[in-house]
């Protein structure tokens, strides 16, 4: 049975380490909104903030063109830095690009990896904490949102969204529904259904 | 704030003003996320009183030199709205009282949120009171933490804060403004209600040693009260998402 947890609600009067909780005196604290699962004892963020880790894709906008590097906005606490040797491209300000995380570095700043230009399209923004759910197990909601709109999306781990070409509309609403409805059962079925009647 | 004048009667037949009891909180409503462009934000009433609170951030801290290396930094600012009272706070901008509201806003939520995880950066709390009638500190802690804990930032609790007072000899519970204006005493104060740490304690006047206690007593027992209507304002949203596929 999953619940919803509040900050300083006990999820377990063991001493569970996983993210988001603290422990005191053996009992397990959460620290964020979530919904907490007794069985598979997960703590699924309901909001959330994007922790950046080697490998995540970001999508972003670049805000400057310095001299060595770009600077990248990720709509997140962190800058992003894209380093101009490893661009194959020339990239100009207020274009998208998609691109790995290589490291957090101790100013907090995101350092980005084999950057794409991403042409024409739209941005949007959703919650990080709800990113895994718009990417499905195994992609497998994003293959199937982009399968039955005929749209290529980019989701970054970041919560920004590229989408582009094809039922574009229809895509984001089925996002943002995602987005909505995130923590509820059965999301998968009804968003299929709402792809179908839509097209 | 003291009236002046003559003091008139506040407590008659064992009732007061209002008609509550001496350890009787107002009525209290938590409306969560009320605005959209913010990370999280509260609306609250209680009694007369109605106080938005939103939480921005963490983002970059601006201007760069109250940014903190190790961890980030809070900024509040609790405003008054022109409109908001009789006696014409904030009509005139940031004042005395309201830089010193903002300064204790902002110590309470840096004892509660994990500053440590998101080092040079700043999180912003606003704290607009639409109408104020006594206790709006108390009442926008009470708020700011519930926008808070809805903006996904994580901290270690939800505190609220209530106040208590003393009108004659006896002690009572959140005071409204008439009482607050002629009372012996005024103290809000804000808990962390998992191990009951004092995050906020202020007063005017003066109790005794055990007028202390029994108003401590007084805001504990209540707290319970207040910190339930927080955890349902929180989880309202998603669980009203949750019942409309789940019957």
């Amino acid at each position: 049975m999953q619940r919803i947890v509040i900050p300083g609600e006990k999820i377990s009067d063991t001493p569970v380490r996983m993210h988001n909780t603290l422990i005191n005196n053996g009992k397990t604290y959460s620290t964020i909104v979530g919904l907490y699962s007794d069985e598979k004892s997960t703590l699924i963020p309901l909001e959330g903030l994007w922790n950046p880790a080697y490998g995540d894709t970001a999508v972003g906008v670049i805000e400057e063109d310095r001299l060595n590097t770009y600077n990248v906005n990720l709509n997140s606490p962190y800058k992003g830095l894209l380093i101009s040797k490893f661009v194959q491209e020339q990239l100009n300000k207020g274009d998208v690009v998609e691109a790995s995380v290589k490291e957090l570095d101790k100013t907090q700043t995101v350092v980005l990896m084999r950057p794409r230009k991403l042409s024409g399209g739209k941005i949007f923004s959703i919650t990080p904490s709800k990113v895994p759910r718009v990417l499905g197990k195994g992609n497998n909601m994003l293959k199937e949102l982009s399968a039955s709109t005929k749209s290529s999306i980019i989701v970054g781990h970041n919560g920004v969204v590229w989408i582009k070409g094809g039922n574009m509309q229809l895509a984001m609403d089925a996002i943002l529904r995602i987005q909505e409805e995130a923590h509820t059962t059965g999301l998968t079925d009804r968003i299929k259904e709402m792809l179908s009647k839509g097209n | 704030m003291s009236g002046g004048g003559e003091k008139p009667e506040l407590i008659i037949n064992g009732k007061r003003l209002d008609g509550r009891g001496a350890t009787d909180l107002r009525s209290l409503k938590i409306e969560p996320n009320v605005i959209k462009n913010a990370a999280g934000s509260a609306y609250v009433e209680w009694g007369n009183n109605k106080i938005i609170a939103a939480v921005h951030g963490p983002k970059e801290a601006l201007p760069k030199h109250t940014s903190d290396p190790e961890k980030a930094v809070i900024k509040c600012r609790y405003m008054m709205a022109p409109f908001s009272s009789l006696e014409g706070h904030g009509r005139t901008g940031p004042n005395r009282r309201s830089i010193e509201i903002s300064k204790v806003t902002k110590e309470v939520f840096e004892n509660v949120v994990m500053l440590e995880l998101f080092p040079g950066t700043e999180i912003d709390i606003y704290v607009e009171v639409l109408q104020g009638d006594g206790g709006t500190r108390a009442a926008g802690i009470t708020a700011a933490a519930v926008a808070m804990a809805l903006s996904g930032i994580p901290m270690t609790d939800v505190p609220y804060a209530v106040s208590a007072g003393k009108i004659g000899e006896t002690v009572v519970l959140d005071l409204n403004m008439i009482e607050d204006n002629y009372s012996d005493a005024d103290m809000p104060v804000a808990v962390k209600p998992l191990t009951n740490e004092t995050l906020l304690l202020q007063m005017d006047g003066s109790f005794t040693k055990e007028q202390f206690k029994e108003a401590m007593e007084m805001i504990l027992e209540s707290g319970k009260k207040i910190h339930e209507i927080q955890a349902a304002a929180i989880k309202r949203p998603y669980q009203e998402i949750i019942e409309r596929y789940e019957r």
